[in-house]
């Protein structure tokens, strides 16, 4: 087998692929029975006192690396932090690893480093290591930035994505597609005369609103494989369904009209500034006023609720109810 | 003396067969018993063996209408055990055999003679039914077929019919479906409440003329029923079920009520009275005034005759020619069965509720057939038909398979002891109700034919299939593999069974499969041979921008197909100036449309049939947006059923990658040139249907040639239009050529996984 871009879409196969290969093959993953690799959690945690330490990685590659609403730098930070958020965990530091392209601009350089410290001054966080790497042109398109995340959480606060319980209700944090939708058709040209815009964001103000509510059970971030994927996988997990209610998933107009010219679906794209969060039947009101007064939550809605069934169900008020299927690679046709 | 055991297999309960070996024993001084023996029934005789050669013998030309032997077992015994009399004993549920509890039967002559029997008890009795007629499949919760363990249950028999029930002479002798007015189940109208009325169905009758629509529980399910003559109230219907132009079928009284609007052959009457009443696609005649919008922008329409006892009294109060009876289901889900959910889902739907108080046990819609020339096919195999099996015996003996069909059009098949049993229809298996009704339907057939494991599981290819996800739980639970069967080789498979032709060419086209090549099949050449098949030819593969977009906008299609054949500021000229109110958002759209088709962003690959009408029919500005399966083909056929061949448009066939592919872009783009030299449309859609027809059969008779074959077939929606069918028998047979296509299965996905488990048969049957 060769690796194909599949393997990195956030979907199926990338999920057998880090089976096969990648857990298989290491047999020290978790520390002090803290969340481990096995896990597959948004980060992982050691315990350490009455203190967790939450760590998260993600290597970021964007194509451009400058998009309408952000650039790579924005989205190394925010995508970095959001997945210490989604665990319960306060964001602290950062450590950044470059490794960059013979020939890079330093001009472009210097705009995405501000922009990785822009974020981190909104969030207070610092970044606190780093390391610089220059490879051959050809060797490498543009740059790669790999960021590391260092939180903090009490002891048995933290939040995993595989908490749900049934009769929870869920809260999506703000419109889905957007980032996925911004960065196709800039990047393919398709030139809308429309505002477009990726959602790349730090989410910790409003994880840190809803915690503090607290009727948190469970939360994710819908980044790769979108809302349809994240949605499945939270289920999943947690061994229970889900029912959305497909009127109450906020999507902006340009993003439906995208999604249809391309054929598209929008819950099957990358989100970068955004949660689901399960709440406490009972907190679920009071959860989303908090999220709401926040600067990127005044769009949040209850999508639904968690049910015993084991399938996410999207009930649309015309069409009845469909399985939502977590994306597994190409779409092929399937309407005769 | 000696003793004979005689198993009995097929269609023998619930079919009045008990009481017919009893009479035949009876009159032939044999003295013994007869029972029913799980699903099957047991004749134990003493006597001389002539005289039980001979009763056997009789048994088979005499058994009653509606029974089927599939297989009839004499075993000579030598007890001790000897009887005085011949008696039929109490039914034994130890016993497992191939035998499959009979379909729906519509009200047969005797008991709707009694229904108009003024001082008959059953006069006016909606649910008359006797051992030759009446629900069966519908009202059956397990085997053996007894009362007590149907939905009939909950009515005890009052003294009269108890009497008629115990009387072997009796028609009703043991007619579980039998009751009276006096015992059994009762219809009442509601609005939001039960309205307090002399006559229900009296009082539907008039709401019906006076233009109300209605929710009429039945016998397998719902209808939505309004009279067809007010267009509004017809549109007021499309507008409340969200169904805007899919053709809506309707219920006469009788033939000659029928003939008064459509045209019917001999065999279409035939199809139309016979006891399973299947809706039959007839043609408008020169008189027919319907409401345009029972059947939009359509040549023909479906039509049932009144199949129970409900039917004929609604008739009977009203002078309508005919009402439309839809099934009320929200879109793609279920029919609705259970008043609760009836009166709930269709609220703001129907005016009125027509409902009665026996529960529905297994929905069942309605079977629909359709004609080319003198072959029928079905559209629908459901009420009437199911769950009667196929005859794969030469295949397997024992091997037990379960099939689960396509994604859309769903039926599944339970292939045991050498019978498939083929499902009533499911549906649209993306819609979550219809996922589950499918898992239902499952376990009920598995459990009528005490089915407790099977060997494996077939599905079809395409790995996002919700049947096909299905597919690996079900071999979880019985651990057995799965077999993944490509789409079109199991419509060929299905046609190969249906016409026991095992090695044929067969021109599968359709609107989409799965192919082994990950793109989207649909007018394929294959020649196959039992278990395998061969991709010998197919239509151009042709670009799909937006994936499944481009079924519901086939002008993307026309766009791409066309991209060869004009220059590409001309194409774009053409699309902005004559299609553009086929894209929802207008020029933008084009624009996206003809980079997405640059960059190949999104872009998947079809040599589906079912896309080059759909982008004629846009071509001839006829239809431009598909609501419902099938639209914008079926459009242009109505448009080309009138058309004459008046020129011809050019096909051209070239070899690609080994097989033969037919130029469908030349096609279009001779349909174009047409346009462009100002022909009438419909000869314009006559011509384009006969071009595609002879393309494909062409492309069948090449490969035919290649291995030396004679047999050609037809299978897929595709082969539903009559023009194309017929054109492409003629085709084949006037150069020598055999032509087969489907009779007693579905042209279409509804038989897919009959062909899904014959292939497994083929390859581990023996
Ligand atoms: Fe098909
Ligand atoms: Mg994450
Ligand atoms: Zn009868
Ligand atoms: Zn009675």
């Amino acid at each position: 087998m060769k690796i194909g871009m599949s393997h990195g879409a956030g979907g199926e196969v990338m999920q057998n692929l880090i089976s096969d290969i990648i857990l298989k093959n290491i047999k020290n993953k978790r520390v002090n029975g803290g969340v481990g690799l096995d896990d597959l959690d948004d980060g992982a945690s050691i315990p350490l006192g009455d203190l967790e330490i939450v760590l998260s990685t993600d290597g970021h590659t964007v194509d451009p690396l400058f998009f309408p609403g952000g650039d790579i730098g924005k989205l190394s930070i925010a995508g970095t932090v959001n997945d210490i958020a989604v665990m319960g965990a306060k964001p602290l530091a950062i450590t950044n690893g470059m490794v960059i392209r013979e020939g890079f601009p330093a001009d472009d350089l210097e705009t995405i480093v501000k922009s990785m410290d822009a974020v981190c001054q909104e969030t207070g966080v610092s970044i606190i290591t780093g390391d610089t790497k220059v490879m051959e042109q050809g060797k490498l398109d543009e740059m790669i930035i790999t960021t590391t995340g260092i939180g903090v959480v009490n002891k048995g606060e933290i939040k995993r994505d595989s908490s749900l319980k049934v009769g929870d209700k869920i809260i999506l944090s703000g419109s889905v597609g957007d980032h996925g939708m911004a960065l196709m058709s800039y990047r393919e040209g398709f030139g809308f005369d429309t505002d477009l815009q990726s959602d790349v964001a730090p989410i910790w103000e409003i994880v840190e609103k809803a915690l503090a509510i607290g009727g948190v059970t469970s939360m994710k971030d819908p980044t790769r494989g979108g809302l349809a994927n994240a949605l499945n996988e939270i289920a999943n997990k947690s061994g229970v369904g889900l029912l959305v209610e497909e009127d109450k998933i906020p999507l902006k107009e340009p993003v439906i009209a995208v999604s249809e010219m391309l054929g598209i679906d929008p819950y099957e794209v990358a989100n970068e500034g955004k949660v689901i969060i399960g709440v406490e039947k009972e907190l679920a009101d009071e959860t989303l006023s908090a999220i709401r007064k926040t600067r990127y939550g005044a769009q949040a809605q209850i999508i639904g609720e968690v049910t015993e069934d084991n399938h996410v169900i999207l009930e649309t008020s015309l069409g009845g109810k469909r399985i939502l299927e977590a994306p597994i690679a190409d779409p092929v046709p399937r309407v005769c | 003396m000696v003793k004979a055991r005689i198993l009995v297999e097929g269609i023998v309960q619930g079919v009045g067969f008990r009481p017919t070996v009893y009479r035949l024993a009876k009159k032939s001084n044999l003295p013994g018993y007869v029972r029913n023996l799980g699903n099957i029934v047991e004749i134990v005789l003493e006597g001389n063996t002539p005289a039980i050669e001979k009763f056997v013998k009789n048994l088979k030309s005499r058994a009653p209408p509606i029974s089927k032997i599939s297989s009839l077992k004499v075993e000579w015994l030598d007890n001790e055990e000897s009887y005085l009399d011949f008696e039929i004993r109490e039914s034994s549920s130890d016993f497992s055999g191939s035998s499959v509890i009979p379909s729906d039967v519509a009200t047969c002559a005797a008991c709707l003679e009694e229904l108009h029997q003024e001082n008959n008890r059953r006069y006016h009795y909606p649910f008359t039914a006797c051992a030759d007629c009446g629900p069966r499949f519908t009202v059956i919760q397990s085997v053996p077929y007894d009362r007590e363990r149907t939905s009939m249950e909950t009515f005890p028999l009052c003294p009269s019919c108890e009497k008629e029930y115990r009387d072997v002479e009796n028609r009703r002798y043991h007619a579980e479906a039998t009751c009276c007015s006096e015992c059994g189940p009762s219809v009442f109208l509601y609005k939001e409440q039960k309205l307090e009325v002399d006559n229900p169905v009296k009082k539907a009758a008039q709401l019906l003329d006076k233009g109300k629509i209605l929710a009429i529980k039945g016998i397998g399910g719902t209808h939505l029923v309004c009279n067809v003559n007010q267009e509004d109230v017809v549109i007021e219907m499309r507008k409340r079920l969200g169904r805007f132009n899919q053709p809506f079928a309707c219920m006469s009284p009788d033939l000659k009520t029928v003939q008064t609007f459509a045209q019917v052959s001999k065999l279409e009457q035939k199809a139309l009275e016979s006891r399973r009443r299947p809706i039959v696609v007839l043609k408008k005649s020169e008189n027919y005034d319907f409401a345009p919008s029972v059947a939009p922008d359509l040549h023909n329409i479906g039509i049932m005759l009144a199949y129970s006892g409900l039917h004929h009294l609604l008739f009977s109060h009203s002078s309508q020619p005919a009402y439309i009876m839809t099934s009320a289901n929200l879109p793609g889900e279920p029919m609705l069965i259970h008043n609760h959910e009836i009166m709930e889902n269709l609220e703001g739907v129907a005016d009125y509720f027509l409902l009665h108080d026996r529960e529905i046990i297994n929905r069942c819609d309605d079977s629909v057939v359709r004609f080319r020339g003198d072959d029928m096919a079905f559209i629908r195999r459901s009420r009437g038909y199911a769950p009667e099996p196929y005859d794969l015996s030469s295949l397997t003996q024992d091997l037990t398979v379960l099939a689960l069909g396509p994604e859309i059009d769903v039926t599944f098949s339970l292939l045991k002891q050498g019978r498939c049993y083929l499902s009533q229809h499911i549906g649209d298996t993306t819609k979550y109700a219809t996922y589950l009704y499918l898992q239902e339907a499952i376990e009920y057939l598995l459990d009528i034919t005490k089915t407790e494991t099977v060997d494996m599981v077939a599905c079809d290819l395409h790995p996002q299939f919700f049947t096909t996800q299905l597919a690996e739980k079900l071999s979880e639970k019985f651990s057995c593999p799965v077999l993944p069967v490509q789409h079109h080789h199991a419509h060929a498979a299905a046609l190969s069974v249906d016409v026991n032709e095992s090695e044929m060419i067969c021109i599968a086209a359709d609107g989409v499969g799965y192919g082994a090549d990950g793109s989207a099949w649909g007018g394929e050449i294959l020649y196959t041979n039992e278990d395998s098949y061969q991709r010998l030819g197919s239509l151009m593969p042709q670009k799909m921008a937006g994936g499944d977009l481009c079924t519901r906008y086939p002008a993307r299609m026309l766009y791409s197909m066309l991209e060869n054949q004009y220059s590409e500021a001309d194409l774009y000229e053409l699309m902005v100036n004559n299609y553009k109110e086929y894209f929802p958002r207008g020029k933008p759209e084009i624009d996206i449309l003809k980079q997405q088709l640059d960059r190949e962003f999104n872009v998947g690959i079809t040599s589906s049939t079912g896309r080059v009408l759909d982008a004629i029919s846009t071509s001839l500005h006829i239809c431009g947006e598909r609501t419902y399966e099938g639209e914008c083909a079926m459009k242009l056929e109505s448009v080309a059923f009138y058309g004459e061949e008046k020129f011809q448009i050019p096909f051209e066939i070239k070899k690609d990658q080994g097989r033969y592919v037919l130029d469908t872009s030349v096609l279009l783009k001779g349909v174009m040139d047409k346009i462009q030299a100002g022909e009438m449309k419909k000869n314009i859609a006559f011509a384009a249907q006969k071009s595609l027809s002879h393309g494909l059969a062409a492309l069948a008779i090449k490969s035919a040639d290649k291995k030396g074959l004679e047999v050609i077939g037809g299978s897929g929606g595709v082969f539903y239009n009559e023009a194309i069918s017929l054109a492409i028998k003629n085709y084949v047979e006037t150069r020598g050529y055999k032509f087969v296509q489907h009779q007693s299965s579905c042209a279409g996905d509804g038989s897919v996984s009959l062909g899904q488990a014959a292939i497994a048969a083929y390859k581990y049957g023996k």
